[in-house]
């Protein structure tokens, strides 16, 4: 493995003697007494973080993760309190970001520390354990501050306004350590750089360092999560130790084909199917997580339970997001108890959260990502030495390719990889008002602090700069700056500092960075309340689209604000399954798998016999049998049989239709018309995951929409994506070709930040970030200012600003984190220039029907519009097409 | 675009020009919106104000004219006198005098312009509570109705008129418009979309009860025989009229 000086991996363990001779003798006692010998994570860390090191310990759940992070903390404060020294201060942070994981962390810790201490016959102090979270009354705030707890176990957002409560701030100027758990779950988003930022003005208030423990589950790549954890001091980057236990855990995983052939059995058959496996797998073990994609999911799946094979209520629950905190708990309690036969959830138990003993895991549908499966199916296992069991129950072809790809990448240690969203400037805004309230700041100091974050360290002095202007009012009047202001600015001596009390409220009440998000009410147009949809849900309808409420389907018309206009469909088809909402997109490498075993698998089937439409009715007749080389290939997969002959029908059904099997390094270009013969489809069958594909279908729409000068709709899905016109604007030869070799020409950012500005994303996105950098309040005067109000208000804002400075720098970070964080577009631009360079090839073909592998690409899938650029000629085509329309002419 | 001999819309711009009373019309500009928004916890850059400056100033700078009306609502709180809200609409009115060369201001009173009067002498605004009849044209804001029955043309502001259009596609375009109509007697009447920067406007086409908003419609006039004369980019373009628009899908 790579070794640099600064980020190690450290690839050998210390022995157990080593290791335990770090620990206090106490508390080396009641190791031995309770566990046999230190776990291989212990092994590397005990040693580590005792000598001071900053350490990064991936490991699987049941690993003894929380003791190889905690021993030597422990350790050294017995250590303290035996000689005396131990001083009613904090010592050690621990943040978490799950409310829930810190109450488990809580009581995993004092059960120790009582036994521990109850063995001890000579009276000394004892080491005490805190938890402050946004739960915790203000009656034990209070007691808190009197009595700071040895060990804080926080979340990011109460670690943040901790470091603004200045009486608090002085019990924890003596912190030599800062725990970041789940680590995984922050690195990739701005609530971890939230915390980062935090962290750093931690080391800045009590004016020294401290050693950074990261623990994660199953991340990639290691050296990035490094970085993340320890950040840099000045313009040299922390040292930082690596122990990577990720595979110490054996996992033993099948994916399953529900039916020979999931086309064309029934959907009945499917589910059917689907059940009796789940039946068959719970009957046989004592008890087994289920993992749906969605909420929704996980109803239906208890649900079905229930009804099918008569399990009863006590031995079968629901765990998700939408429950409430007690059903959860109450749910969590169950499977310690090991009183449940099943639990099924979405993604809340996927997390560290104590459940006791699974024995098997099953996973229905695809989890998007090999990281994602490989956590969840390590959640079962009795203890470290045990194998972790688990089935990925696929529901479609697509799922079927995904999932065995998938499975196979983990066998072979292929991880997906996360990225840190840098420079942030909505939350660096959040955080200068933090700073400004804790004293004077020049701007030198102020600057040279935020780049220690690793999430800051590339930030460009004047977007700091646009930041402090941005603050300090500086873009509005003198006069009304008593107002807008956040902060005071001092230019003379280049220094901010605090401005006003009321900015100290807005900032308590403002503070984090999860949105309000709302949900949507659904209405029929006599404005009658139908139920409610996400926001994120609405986002992804286009009118016209038919979806299910309640049991009911209806058809999407429009929306305002935060109201959906419906009308009840009594017998249709829905076209947006009502899962889509929740679905993670496809991790760019997986896709690249994908990509690489569709090649593989064409070139193993090679030229199919019977090349003719005769041959597509005999394989959905009979199905046909892997020749041997197809064979060889499918059996070295992790699958089942069914699966097996499933993938192999499938590409051999495209191999005959579409001559071809598209892959990353071919893009297949299908034209063709949609089944009601009224618009154009242009399917692109792009394998480089969704983020990419959000990006570059939007590329490929805005160049279409001005080579045809007409309005282009977008279908967007994991493995390509369309572009539908109407009739009337056909995409000729000429056209498609033209379209491929110019996507990747131009500035391709600037081009489609053009474009996003019209999106109901960017709308969203505006308001998360307004509201994150203080632009609207999310909370005012004491009243909670609601969503639909935040969403009118940042509208507003957004109109305003881009007005006065297109570059202002909360438009500018909403770009960036649509473009970067929402959309990969960096990779989206690599792949335009190879397509028009030929690097990656493409092929056009026309077809009157689509071919199987552009099935689920039409049918499903998030889409937008890009409109025409030129805004006069838009208008006068719109007067045009509403004069034609009532049978007038355009005056 | 002309409206009959005397009356024009100036083309791209949500402003009327009246050449027998050398004056230009606008509406509904709301002055000092950023202010009690940002009271209100919504601190939105200020925009309307010069936008407004920029509007008007184009308008003179094609008809020369020496009057400007504004047909109400020319300032935005309804309740309180805001500080910045006063000083905006004195920045407004020192515009239209020292740097525009108006000569003559009137101002109809809206429903949110109290305290105007402090502004009324020292800047010799003209000020009309109700409505004004000006050599045939009854200038109203439309909260109320309109009680002169001497004009041949009636000028109303107050609803901020938009069409909303919506494509097959799932496209959605909002389009700030001019109503043009006759009263149930028979008499021409304008009603003039906002001037504000920030109104994206009220929808006509979707509403079905705007007699609610003003009630000129419930009582005089029907919305629906009314044409919709939409701000394009520099021009001016009939929609056909509201009640043609509803409900059509492009």
């Amino acid at each position: 493995m790579r070794c640099d000086d600064v980020i190690r991996y450290l690839e050998k363990p210390f022995t157990a003697e080593e290791s335990l001779d770090c620990l206090n003798l106490f508390l080396r006692k009641w190791f031995e007494k309770r566990y046999k010998a230190p776990t291989p994570p212990q092994l590397y860390s005990f040693k580590l973080i005792t000598e001071g090191k900053n350490v990064l310990i991936t490991a699987p759940t049941g690993s003894g993760k929380t003791f190889s992070a905690f021993m030597s903390i422990l350790s050294d404060l017995m250590n303290l309190s035996l000689a005396n020294r131990l001083e009613d201060k904090v010592y050690c942070i621990y943040v978490s970001p799950l409310r829930a994981l810190n109450n488990d962390i809580y009581r995993n810790l004092n059960v120790p520390l009582d036994q521990l201490f109850s063995d001890i016959t000579i009276q000394i102090k004892r080491i005490t354990v805190g938890i402050r979270t946004g739960d915790t009354t203000q009656a034990e705030r209070q007691r808190m501050l009197k009595h700071p707890p040895h060990i804080l176990v926080t979340t990011p957002e109460s670690l943040a306004i901790l470091l603004n409560s200045e009486r608090f701030a002085e019990h924890l100027k003596g912190v030599k350590y800062v725990v970041i758990d789940e680590l995984h779950e922050l690195a990739n988003n701005k609530r971890g750089v939230h915390l980062s930022l935090s962290i750093e003005r931690l080391a800045g208030l009590i004016g020294h360092d401290f050693v950074r423990v990261g623990m994660g589950a199953t991340l990639s790549p290691l050296d990035e999560a490094a970085r993340y954890l320890v950040g840099y001091e000045g313009e040299n980057e922390r040292d930082c130790v690596i122990v990577d236990a990720t595979w110490e855990k054996r996992l033993d995983f099948t994916a399953l084909s529900p039916v020979r052939d999931i086309v064309n059995s029934s959907e009945k058959a499917i589910d059917d199917s689907i059940y009796s496996i789940i039946d068959a797998i719970v009957k046989k073990n004592r008890t087994t997580l289920v993992f749906t994609n969605t909420r929704s999911g996980t109803e239906r799946v208890v649900y079905n339970l229930i009804k099918r094979f008569k399990y009863g209520e006590e031995s079968i629950a629901a765990h998700h997001g939408s429950l409430s905190r007690e059903a959860r708990l109450g749910v969590e309690d169950l499977l310690k108890k090991g009183k449940l036969k099943v639990a099924v959830s979405s993604t809340s138990l996927e997390l560290g959260i104590d459940i006791g003993t699974i024995d098997n895991v099953v996973q229905i549908g695809s989890p998007k990502s090999v990281a994602r499966a490989v956590q969840r199916i390590g959640r079962s296992g009795h203890s470290f030495n045990d194998v972790a069991r688990g089935e990925v129950i696929v529901t479609s072809r697509d799922d079927l390719v995904e999932c065995s790809v998938m499975l196979d990448a983990a066998k072979r240690r292929h991880l997906d990889t996360f990225t840190t969203p840098k420079n942030a400037l909505d939350v660096l805004a959040q955080h200068i008002v933090g700073m400004s309230q804790n004293g004077k700041w020049t701007l030198d100091k102020a600057y040279a602090l935020v780049r220690n974050s690793y999430a800051y360290h590339t930030l460009p002095r004047k977007d700091f700069l646009s930041l402090i202007e941005y603050l300090s009012g500086a873009y509005v009047g003198l006069e009304s700056r008593r107002v807008y202001a956040k902060i005071r600015y001092d230019e003379k001596e280049q220094a901010f500092s605090r401005r006003g009390k009321l900015t100290k409220l807005i900032y308590f009440m403002n503070i984090g960075t999860i949105p309000d998000e709302v949900a949507i009410d659904v209405v029929t147009p006599d404005n009658k309340w139908q139920g409610s949809i996400q926001e994120e849900f609405l986002s992804r309808l286009k009118p016209g689209d038919v979806f299910v409420l309640g049991g009911k389907p209806y058809r999407f018309d429009s929306s305002r604000l935060m109201k959906a206009f419906v009308t009840p469909a009594p017998g249709q088809v829905p076209t947006i399954p009502p899962w889509y909402s929740e679905q993670l997109p496809l991790t760019y490498e997986l896709a690249l798998e994908i990509g690489r075993f569709r090649e593989r698998m064409a070139a193993a089937i090679g030229t199919p016999a019977k090349k003719s439409r005769n041959g597509i009715a005999a394989l959905r007749r009979s199905g046909l049998k892997p020749n041997a080389e197809a064979r060889k290939l499918l059996d070295a997969m992790p699958i089942d049989e069914n699966a097996k002959v499933a993938i192999f029908n499938y590409f051999t059904e495209q191999l005959l239709y579409a001559g071809c099997v598209p892959n990353d390094r071919l893009m297949l270009i299908e034209r063709t018309i949609d089944k009601e013969g009224e618009r154009n489809l242009l399917i692109f069958h792009s394998l480089y995951g969704r983020r990419v594909n959000d990006a570059l279908s939007r590329l490929f729409a805005i160049r279409l929409s001005e080579l045809l000068n007409a309005d282009v709709a977008v279908n967007i899905t994991d493995n390509g994506f369309v572009l539908i016109t109407e009739l009337q604007a056909r995409p000729g030869a000429k056209a498609i070709s033209a379209l491929v070799d110019g996507v990747g020409k131009g500035e391709m950012r600037r081009i489609l930040t053009r474009d996003i500005r019209k999106t109901e994303m960017m709308r969203r996105r505006f308001r998360y970030n307004a509201a994150r950098s203080f632009m609207i309040l999310r909370n005012y005067m004491g009243r909670k200012i609601s969503v639909r109000k935040q969403q009118v208000n940042s509208q507003l804002v957004l109109k305003a600003a881009e007005e006065i400075n297109p570059d202002f720098p909360i438009i500018k970070e909403t770009y960036r984190e649509i473009l970067d964080d929402v959309m990969d577009m960096p990779r989206a631009e690599r792949v335009a220039m190879a397509l028009a360079s030929g690097e990656i090839a493409h092929k056009v073909i026309e077809t009157s029907v689509p071919s199987p592998f552009s099935h689920l690409l039409i049918t499903f899938g998030e889409s937008d519009v890009i409109m025409m650029k030129d805004r006069r000629r838009h208008i006068r085509e719109l007067q045009r097409q509403v004069l034609a329309k009532l049978g007038g002419r355009a005056r | 675009m002309r409206i009959g001999r005397d009356v024009e819309i100036l083309d791209g711009l949500p402003v009327l020009y009246i050449k027998s009373l050398s004056a230009i019309v606008c509406t509904d500009l709301h002055l000092g919106y950023e202010g009690v928004a940002a009271g209100r916890g919504a601190f939105l850059p200020k925009a309307n104000l010069r936008k407004a400056k920029e509007t008007v100033a184009k308008a003179v700078g094609m008809r020369h004219p020496d009057r400007i009306i504004v047909d109400g609502d020319i300032k935005n709180e309804f309740s309180q006198v805001h500080a910045e809200e006063f000083n905006e609409t004195r920045e407004f009115v020192t515009f239209l005098r020292s740097e525009l060369k108006l000569g003559s201001i009137t101002l109809i009173k809206g429903n949110h312009d109290n305290f105007i009067d402090r502004l009324r002498v020292p800047f010799g605004i003209e000020l009309h509570a109700q409505e004004a009849l000006l050599n045939g044209y009854l200038f109203f804001h439309g909260e109320a109705l309109p009680s002169s029955s001497e004009a041949r043309m009636l000028i109303m502001g107050h609803v901020h008129p938009s069409i909303a259009l919506y494509g097959r596609l799932g496209t959605r375009e909002k389009l700030r418009c001019f109503l043009r109509g006759r009263m149930h007697d028979g008499r021409e009447i304008l009603v003039l979309p906002a001037m504000n920067y920030f109104a994206e406007g009220f929808s006509v086409n979707m509403e079905r009860d705007i007699g609610r908003l003003a009630p000129v419609f419930r009582e005089m006039l029907d919305i629906d025989s009314m044409e919709a004369l939409c701000i394009g980019e520099g021009e001016t373009l009939s929609f056909g009229t509201v009640g043609q628009l509803r409900g059509l899908e492009l």
